[in-house]
């Protein structure tokens, strides 16, 4: 007991000694800055701020969704309805939003006042997310099986409600607003805006808030949580109700965007938003995992991806450079994780 | 808590042999009452259907064709389950499969060599997501996320810019035997696709009673530790089951390309959402151990045979929407079933 | 006392000679010698921390000897793992299961020696031969049901012929009763018998002393690691010499009485009853320290989980005049706090800080309007830290990283950050080194004198004997006795009563 001594003193000089978690977010962000800079060389003209700011604009979508994710990831659940979510939130805002009597069934909707009709249209959206908690908090089937399920159920009511294409007539004018504003004088849009103060809040969540340190705690371990009085199922049902939610204000943007409701919008979604969490450190075992480190994943994921789209190699690649993307990530995170804590 | 253990012994067997004999025989019932609904709906709106009767050959015939891949991957994707493990790649290995199978026979190679290198490929993928799972210690679930993406990928860029798939055309043209492996009848009119899906059937439900790896597949899935300290390798075992789902995956790529007579990069999408649909319909419990070959076979006729006649029914596009609402049907079930025998 | 024909010349089966096992700071096993005979029923006996498990576990591969040798029928036997031990013709019945529910008797029978060709199954003697060992030991076992269909004590006597029937000449059972009922342990204890008079050494763990007289030819007592007799049971006069052995002299000065007991009453359990449970009729003073003493699924754990709200329980519990909740959480509200059992997989977030574990327990005090306050936080950390000796450099030391003890004091941080009136402690020394263990004894007395109350769940009658008042004896799932600590407390009486000795053994 001889460390007891002096240990006022020790423990406060170690206190500036970083975290695991901003260790592996560090660890990240250089890769996502070296990638640039990689990228830089290989193409002309990448190296641009307007570049840089398109790395994240034009993901705000899976970024966005990808702050859902990441939470439940920490928890230690998946959630890979969000794709369908965003289908489906898009689809219904539009059919409610458009006028009663179209010339054919897809051009004719319930009418709705438009602030109703997106109202509504999340509330489709946290339908899903309510199940979504029923099936895995209350039946504890894996959620893995729960989420590819209600992926398919939601991604499946939108193709009903349009009949297998799109819905995009017969809207109110103010219908394209909110997807194209611009915002504060610049070319910003509305939805980008929107991504970054949900990034702002997630962090602050995760940060500074009891809620953020109580998915940490039921994600590190989920018994010793139950049994120091946390309740696990209520917080995991408003951890899929928030990610849900996030994936249907998603949905409305988008449907916006374009003025239209496509049931196949946000394919892969799910899964993009499942690979830059991972990208970005956040363990699948739960308790591990920063909303930074997503960011930065994303990031990633944009310079390979965007590398890919044209400028060195063929679109097809964007599938391959993915999956050696995440495998590199999980492999190097483990090993430095294990190297850093030897 | 383990249960209790003052249950007379009677008791026991009594309720047991009525839950075991529901649990081993409901998907029969299920498959037979979906014919019977099938053939009483009013079926003759669509021309794929004649006659307004599901029962008429020429539609059994059918939908047994286009069921090949499923019923040729159910097999495999079950004992892999049974193992406590879970291969999310299958849908891109089948695609990859195609593509290659595709390529091989527009250029030229004969149907046997094509054939067996597939195959080939398919053990090859089989034994990455082994090595990824087992060697590198990566959870099942996003190792074979990653090779979901890999084959995928590979499959993509095997398929020249600006097609969509291998087919005829541009000089080059698929040769005839392609097209007839999945469509031409060799026996009770039925194709060679569908008699290999039947053939590893049977083989994976003799392998499953009377092989090592079956019993250690279930071995390993009930309960790792005692696998172990009975001198089971089970890294081996899983290795082995990976290559087993992935030669399966081959052989469903090549059902599905011959019978579309192109190889389509896309083919397999979804199709690891139907394996763990009809798996789950045959009874397999998550949590490994449980699970029986025929039974998924059964269960892979009965989704095979629900979404095509719903095809009669209602618009395609109620397909996923149908897909999604049985696969948490199925799992919910499941889970009701599974309760029910910790608690009694 | 035994009737079974035993060889003109006994021959030692199993020997171990000078075995010692050192873990840091600790002598667990401390130059141990004895032999056992072969065809006997060999009881193994001592307290908790007596070194009977770490023994076993060297008997079974799972540890290695720091010194010493081992040998099984005259040979040299030094087993790195459990195969190794197998192939030595040592098998052993853990207490948890191992076998697979989802295959049938005779699959599990032959699981991992199955002859096959090209990897297929083919019928062989084998088959023949274990449903014959089987049949011989219990025939009412019909190879071909399912084990799911199984009870407990039948799935151990599956694993008990698989043992057999896998050529083993000893087979270690860890106290295979405690999941049994009554029936179920005369049916286990014929199935001994048989075995025995197959040739078969059993070496039989147990706690329960009217067992070891029922079913043991031979007993060695293990004490503080030493070996301390082996003796013929016919040799053995009685429950009470062999309780003398396992305890020795009595050490336990340790406890004073405590004075500043009041007699509010804290907390009332009226008729607790579950699948454990029997009745379970107590009450906690303020301030006062008891203790619930008894063996390996005597009901300790359930009667703390019960009165936290984690498990269901039929009765009444009333803390401070209202009943309790039904949750960890309504517990913890009410000022009731739990150190669990285990504290690896129930009681730590391994992989967080300490900082971070220990304020889980009291979000009200953390939370400003749901901000997290990080000030209190850190502060809260530095002050147990140094409050309760935690030897850590930092407080974002990651609690996986400390040892036993200082483990458990981070649980028991948690806890006193929770302000609990009462706080139960199950297994609170477990596996803690000795230094650790007296600061952990003096905290709670502190905890006690500041007007709180203490129950503590253990399985070492010197811990209850050396810090509690008033102690409640268990035996399977009812509370036999209380007893009121003091400098004339009858420690054999206790193990008595702990032991079964109230309920027909033999006295």
């Amino acid at each position: 007991m001889t460390v007891s001594a002096n240990i006022g003193r020790t423990l406060s000089d170690d206190r500036r000694k970083m975290s695991d978690e901003s260790f592996i977010t560090l660890l990240v962000a250089s890769v996502a800055v070296g990638l640039f800079l990689f990228a830089s060389l290989l193409v002309p003209n990448f190296f641009q701020l307007l570049n840089m700011l398109n790395l994240v604009t034009n993901n705000w979508a899976v970024i966005s969704l990808g702050i859902g994710v990441s939470f439940l990831l920490v928890s230690g659940n998946f959630d890979l309805s969000v794709g369908g979510i965003v289908a489906l939130s898009g689809v219904l805002s539009v059919w409610f939003a458009q006028a009663i009597g179209g010339s054919n069934a897809l051009s004719t909707g319930l009418g709705l006042p438009y602030w109703l009709a997106i109202t509504c249209a999340l509330g489709g959206a946290l339908a899903i997310g309510a199940l979504n908690a029923l099936f895995v908090v209350k039946f504890r089937i894996p959620s893995i099986i729960v989420t590819l399920g209600t992926m398919m159920l939601a991604r499946g009511v939108a193709q009903v409600v349009t009949q297998g294409s799109q819905r995009n007539t017969n809207l109110p004018d103010q219908f394209g607003v909110l997807g194209n504003m611009t915002m504060f004088d610049t070319s910003v849009k509305l939805p980008v805006v929107f991504m970054l103060v949900l990034l702002l809040i997630a962090i602050f969540i995760e940060r500074k808030t009891v809620f953020g340190r109580l998915t940490y705690w039921i994600g590190a371990n989920p018994i010793a949580a139950s049994l120091s009085g946390i309740d696990k199922e209520r917080h995991i049902t408003y951890l899929y109700l928030f990610s849900s939610l996030i994936a249907g204000i998603v949905g409305i943007l988008l449907a916006s965007e374009f003025k239209s409701g496509y049931s196949n919008r946000g394919t892969l979604m799910e899964f993009d938003a499942l690979v830059i969490a991972l990208l970005g450190g956040v363990a699948i075992a739960g308790g591990f995992g920063s909303v930074v480190g997503m960011f930065f994943g994303a990031i990633i994921l944009a310079i390979v991806t965007s590398a890919a789209t044209g400028m060195v190699l063929s679109p097809d690649w964007q599938f391959i450079l993915k999956a050696i993307a995440v495998f590199l990530a999980i492999v190097t995170q483990t090993w430095a994780l294990a190297r850093r804590n030897r | 808590m383990a249960q209790s253990t003052n249950i007379s012994q009677a008791s026991v067997s009594a309720g047991n042999q009525v839950a075991q004999f529901l649990k081993n025989y409901y998907i029969y019932f299920v498959l037979v009452g979906v014919i019977v609904v099938l053939s009483v709906a009013n079926l003759d709106r669509y021309d794929l259907f004649e006659r307004g009767n599901f029962l008429y050959d020429k539609n059994i015939i059918n939908v047994l064709r286009i069921s090949a891949p499923l019923l040729t991957l159910a097999g495999a994707f079950t004992l892999l389950m049974v193992s406590g493990y879970i291969d999310l790649s299958v849908g891109s290995a089948m695609s990859l499969s195609a593509v290659i199978y595709a390529m091989l026979a527009i250029n030229g190679v004969p149907f046997l060599p094509a054939f067996a290198l597939t195959v080939l490929a398919g053990v090859g993928m089989g034994l990455i997501n082994g090595f990824l799972v087992v060697r590198l210690k990566i959870t099942p679930v996003i190792a074979t996320l990653i090779t979901l993406s890999l084959y995928k990928g590979v499959a993509l860029l095997l398929v020249q810019d600006g097609v969509s798939a291998i087919k005829s055309g541009g000089g080059l043209k698929m040769p005839v035997w392609f097209n007839s492996y999945g469509r031409e009848a060799v026996w009770l009119g039925l194709p060679m696709a569908f008699w290999i899906a039947v053939a590893v059937t049977i083989a994976l439900v003799v392998a499953q009673n009377r092989s090592l790896l079956g019993k250690y597949a279930a071995a390993t899935g009930g309960n790792p530790t005692a696998a172990k300290l009975s001198g089971i390798n089970t890294s081996k075992v899983v290795i082995w089951l990976y290559v087993l789902v992935g030669v399966s995956a081959a052989l469903a790529g090549i059902a599905r390309s011959s019978f579309m007579s192109l190889g389509d990069p896309l083919s397999g999408d979804g199709m690891e959402l139907s394996a763990i649909l009809v798996v789950l319909i045959g009874g397999t419990a998550f949590s490994g151990g449980e699970g029986r070959v025929l039974r998924s076979f059964i269960g892979a006729l009965i989704i095979m045979a629900l979404t095509i006649g719903m095809l009669t029914l209602v618009p395609a596009y109620y397909q996923t929407l149908v897909i999604g609402s049985a696969l948490l049907a199925a799992a919910a079930s499941n889970h009701l079933v599974s309760r029910k025998e910790t608690t009694s | 006392m035994t009737d079974h024909n035993q060889s003109p010349v006994p021959s030692h089966v199993l020997a171990v000679n000078g075995l010692t096992k050192d873990y840091p700071g600790v002598r667990a096993v401390d130059n141990v010698s004895f032999s056992i005979q072969s065809g006997t029923v060999h009881c193994l006996v001592g307290e908790n921390g007596a070194g009977k498990s770490t023994l076993v576990k060297m008997l079974t591969g799972a540890l290695q000897p720091t010194s010493g040798s081992m040998s099984v029928n005259g040979s040299q036997y030094l087993p790195g793992n459990p195969q190794d031990a197998r192939d030595g013709g040592i098998a052993t019945l853990f207490q948890e299961l191992h076998v697979v529910d989802e295959l049938t008797v005779l699959e599990n029978l032959t699981l991992g020696m199955e002859r096959s060709r090209f990897g297929f199954l083919i019928k062989s003697k084998l088959e023949d031969r274990v449903v014959q060992t089987l049949y011989a030991i219990e025939p009412s076992i019909n190879p071909s049901a399912r084990v799911s269909t199984l009870s407990v004590a039948q799935k151990q006597i599956v694993e008990i012929a698989r043992a057999a029937s896998s050529g083993a000449s000893v087979i270690i059972m860890d106290e295979p009763t405690a999941a049994l009922s009554e029936r179920e342990v005369e049916r286990l204890f014929a199935v001994i018998r048989r075995l025995r008079d197959s040739a078969v050494t059993v070496v039989y763990i147990s706690h329960k002393l009217e067992e070891i007289f029922q079913l043991g030819d031979a007993v060695t007592v293990l004490r503080d690691g030493k070996h301390i007799a082996t003796k013929q049971l016919s040799d053995v006069a009685g429950r009470s010499e062999l309780i003398e052995m396992m305890i020795g002299r009595s050490v336990f000065q340790d406890y004073s009485p405590r004075t500043n007991i009041s007699d509010e009453k804290v907390l009332r359990a009226e008729g607790l009853t579950n699948s454990v449970l029997r009745d379970v009729s107590f009450h906690i003073n303020r301030g006062e320290i008891v203790g619930f003493y008894g063996l390996v699924g005597a009901g300790k754990t359930e009667i703390a989980r019960a009165l936290f709200g984690a498990d269901k329980v039929a009765g009444s519990i009333e803390f401070k005049g209202r009943p309790v909740g039904r949750s960890p959480k309504q517990a913890i509200a009410a000022g009731i706090a739990l150190v669990p059992e285990e504290r690896r997989t129930q009681g730590l977030f391994t992989n967080l800080s300490i900082r971070e574990n220990i304020p889980v327990m009291n979000l009200r005090r953390l939370s400003n309007n749901g901000v997290f306050r990080a000030s209190v936080e850190h502060d809260a950390a530095v002050d147990y830290v140094n409050r309760l000796n935690i030897a850590t450099e930092s407080i974002d030391k990651h609690t996986e990283k400390l040892s036993g003890g200082n483990q458990q004091k981070v649980v028991f941080a948690k806890c006193l950050f929770a302000d609990a009136d009462l706080l139960l402690l199950d297994e609170p020394t477990r596996g803690v080194d000795v230094g650790a263990k007296t600061e952990i004894y003096d905290i709670i007395r502190n905890l006690a004198d500041d007007g709180n109350s203490v129950a503590i769940f253990s399985s070492e009658l010197e811990e209850v004997l050396g810090i509690c008042d008033r102690i409640f004896l268990l035996y399977s799932g009812s509370l036999e006795a209380e007893v009121i600590n003091g400098t004339n407390v009858d420690a054999p009486h206790i193990l008595n009563v702990v032991t079964g000795g109230h309920v027909g053994g033999v006295q």
